[in-house]
């Protein structure tokens, strides 16, 4: 029984005053059997008034707007988690039954919407890749955990060579990425499989030798075992996520538990920062507690700045936004 | 016959229901009077009123835009000076059936996003309902003011060859082309200025008034003077006209997304004297673009934070958000089920037969009768985006083919419906061009309301099929008979 302390800071640096901001946050822990959530402090520049409701695929979700002309704007996420171990999938179902199974659930509410695969430019070539890859005879669960290592062992590690909006495509070519884009590569290739599979956002919290993911948020998958349900799997990793890894959100793709998003007024630049720490204890470590003293902020992403004539920028987004088909 | 001649020479289309002419070329009972009457104006007189129609369309504004190309061009809307008639009987049912197709449509729109009953009885299959873009799962379980989710209907209606009306599409989310009703009515009026009171025509200039009443009435603050705005895209949206128009004639603020502001779930209106509470949007401003926090991120139309009010119910969105999956093409077909199960009734409109692409043997077919097939997408409208089977080239065809291949879902085909046709007034003579009926129907706390008329659209291009404003299309005032 692992107890995590949990600190999520999320802070936006514009380059001048900006107004008008409207924010949505989904950093509240799910709280199922597995993970318990003590305690929850949410500190916001302004103080706002957050309002929360549950979305379609069960998560906690708040928004909140703040007004004021200001130049940053911090979120400032204080969790207490204990995380149970769930048991393994046993598997003892024979592999033509489980797919049976998998592709009778394939037309019902939630399974469907975990089973679309994207289109994208190199998707021939990575059906023939999972063509190649696979193995017949093998369960949903060891067909999952093969592609999880087929993705560890071919897709580098690289942070910063793709941003949150980088496409599959992209991945696909660079044969590189963050743990978003190998959920996102994972997720894709087990729904061409016909294996239902969502996107998790949450933390991970190591006990010991750094995991890939530490310091930031972190993003795996979940997938739909017959006869279990779903089970957490991290292909940056490369193994099961479990009582390390907490969940704060579950859905379709990354846009769906974006942890933090937010639009504001005002023709300025802005710079996001992110930074996660994790203490705990409570887990068989080597290493003594409050592990992990990052200070440093990491995620930084730089938005474009305005070289681009702003006026006629605008005028030009005008024209072609408000030109949409009336019935 | 008559003295002029421009009124002896009217060849009905055969084959084709012609709304004057009876089967054995008689003129209807219901267009006599308005015939004889205009067989006694000169061919100059005539001419000098449809020059007069043309000169008050255009310094009255009454424009709308067609895109080309990333430009959009003002144009008038042709206005043809011959009234399309409608008797009493045709309208009662007209008006039975819209009603009760849009008393289905809110109770699947209300289904679809709570209980989805409909799905687990595998009325409609539930691959088409989750692989529709406007199924918005942000819709789920929010409760909208008296359930009502379609509060303005614009159903497309034509007749057959037989005079069977047909409902061609349901328009559920910003249907558009109620200020063209008004303002032909007005321009008849000027035009032919004892006619109308002889021939028993109903007045349509309460739309305004019963949507204004509508819009009220669905005011989260129960307070006697709430703040309704109309949320228009812009300056440079084909139907922008109207939003003043109908700003003006309600008596609301028109407002655009940058008016607005949410601050802690509630919606506020910039105004000089500082914010004021705005109670009742009715937008036409697509769903994708309305929040730009939890839709499309780049609009810059929208209102960010919007959603949050309206999950709160602290603003109401008229029409709400996610009917697009009511009015999806391919959704269509469905809608006579929909009809028997919620309602226990038969259909009082019927579908145009309508084959869904996604469906193997079903596309086999329309693509072995493509020639006798208008094949559309499923997600445009506005007449964008179609395939006339028996105009189009073999390259087109072809073309089409594979676009239809990569997404089969986003396209359906229909058998090429030959549309009724009216006598228009072209080049000083009376010929048949091809019709359909927009019909505005309003739906609030009271009920269904529909004016008896609507926009009656005709395609003025000879042998033309096609009646949308963008593809060449005019309109014609539309007369209900008492």
């Amino acid at each position: 029984m692992p107890e995590f302390k949990i600190q999520h800071i999320t802070r936006y640096t514009y380059e001048g005053l900006v107004r008008d901001s409207a924010n949505q946050i989904i950093l509240y822990p799910i709280t199922d059997v597995a993970q318990e959530v003590l305690k929850h402090d949410l500190t916001i520049t302004g103080n706002p008034v957050v309002d929360t409701h549950i979305d379609y695929y069960g998560n906690q979700v708040g928004s909140f707007t703040y007004l004021e002309k200001h130049s940053r704007l911090v979120i400032n996420s204080e969790v207490l988690v204990v995380t149970h171990p769930k048991e393994l999938p046993a598997d003892d179902i024979a592999a033509d039954e489980q797919w049976q199974m998998l592709a009778s659930v394939q037309f019902i509410v939630p399974y469907i919407d975990f089973l679309k695969p994207e289109y994208f430019e190199s998707l021939p070539e990575l059906i023939t890749t999972i063509e190649s890859e696979r193995l017949q005879g093998e369960t949903p669960y060891q067909t999952a955990l093969r592609f999880a290592g087929y993705i560890y062992k071919n897709i580098k590690y690289l942070p910063g060579v793709t941003t949150v909006e980088s496409t599959l495509d992209e991945v696909w070519k660079l044969k590189a990425g963050v743990c978003q884009d190998f959920a996102h590569l994972f997720i894709q290739i087990l729904r061409l499989l016909k294996i239902p599979a969502r996107y998790v956002s949450g933390y991970i919290c190591p006990n010991h030798n750094g995991m890939r993911g530490e310091g930031a948020t972190h993003a795996w998958a979940e997938v739909f075992i017959p006869n279990y349900g779903w089970i957490g799997i991290d292909p940056t990793n490369n193994c099961v996520a479990n009582e390390t890894h907490v969940r704060l959100a579950v859905g379709r793709n990354f846009s769906d538990c974006s942890p933090v998003k937010g639009v504001y007024k005002g023709n300025s630049g802005h710079m996001l920062e992110v930074k996660v720490s994790v203490e705990y204890k409570g887990l068989p470590s080597s290493e003594p507690e409050n592990l992990i003293p990052t200070n440093q902020f990491i995620q930084t992403i730089e938005s474009e700045p305005f070289t681009t004539n702003s006026y006629r920028r605008y005028q030009e987004i005008m024209l072609m936004q408000q030109q949409q088909q009336q019935q | 016959m008559y003295k002029s001649a421009h009124f002896n020479d009217y060849n009905a289309i055969k084959g084709v229901w012609d709304e004057m002419y009876s089967e054995n070329s008689t003129i209807r009972d219901h267009y006599q009077k308005v015939i004889s009457y205009l067989s006694n104006e000169s061919t100059d007189n005539l001419n000098k009123k449809e020059e007069l129609a043309r000169r008050l369309f255009m310094t009255q504004g009454i424009t709308f835009t067609v895109y080309n190309s990333g430009e959009g061009i003002e144009k008038i809307f042709p206005f043809d000076i011959i009234p399309r008639i409608i008797t009493a009987p045709e309208w009662k049912l007209v008006e039975r059936g819209i009603k009760q197709r849009l008393t289905a449509l809110n109770l699947f729109l209300k289904d679809v996003y709570h209980n989805q009953f409909i799905i687990k009885d595998g009325i409609v299959p539930i691959d088409v309902i989750y692989s529709c873009p406007h199924f918005l799962r942000e819709m789920y379980k929010l409760d909208v003011p008296y359930d009502i989710y379609v509060h303005i209907a614009g159903i497309d209606l034509i007749r057959d060859e037989k005079g069977t009306f047909y409902v061609l599409e349901d328009n559920l989310r910003t249907p558009s082309g109620v200020s063209y009703m008004l303002e032909n009515r007005e321009i008849t009026k000027r035009l032919f200025p004892d006619l109308l009171p002889q021939c028993n025509v109903r007045s349509v200039t309460e739309y305004p008034t019963i949507l204004y009443k509508n819009l009220m009435a669905l005011s989260p603050r129960r307070i006697s003077n709430p703040t309704v705005v109309l949320l228009s895209p812009g300056i440079y949206n084909s139907a922008y006209f109207e939003h003043t128009t109908l700003a003006r004639l309600m008596g609301v603020e028109l407002v655009e997304g940058r008016d607005l502001v949410v601050n802690n779930h509630k919606v506020y209106m910039k105004t000089t004297t500082g914010l004021q509470q705005v109670d009742v949007i009715y937008r036409r401003v697509d769903d994708d673009f309305l929040d730009p926090l939890v839709f499309n991120p780049k609009s810059v139309l929208g209102v960010a934070g919007l959603m949050s009010a309206y999950r709160k119910g602290n603003v109401a969105i008229v029409n709400a958000i996610g009917n697009g999956v009511a009015d999806d093409k391919a959704i269509y077909s469905y809608v006579p089920e929909m009809i028997k199960y919620y309602l226990n009734e038969e259909p009082i409109l019927k579908n145009v037969p309508t084959y869904q692409l996604r469906n193997d043997d079903e596309r086999e077919y329309t693509f072995a009768n493509i020639n006798t097939m208008v094949v559309k997408k499923t997600n445009e409208s506005g007449g964008y985006g179609m395939l006339m089977g028996h105009a189009a080239s073999e390259q087109e065809i072809d073309d089409y083919k594979k676009e239809i291949l990569k997404e089969p879902r986003n396209f359906i085909a229909q058998p090429t419906i030959s549309l009724s046709a009216a006598p228009c007034y072209l080049q000083g003579a009376l010929q048949p061009r091809r019709i359909d009926l927009r019909p505005y129907a309003l739906c609030g706390p009271d009920g269904i309301e529909i004016v008896p008329g609507g926009l009656t659209r005709v395609a003025l291009k000879e042998g033309s099929l096609v009646v949308n404003s963008s593809q060449g299309g005019g309109s014609k005032d539309t007369w209900v008979l008492m």
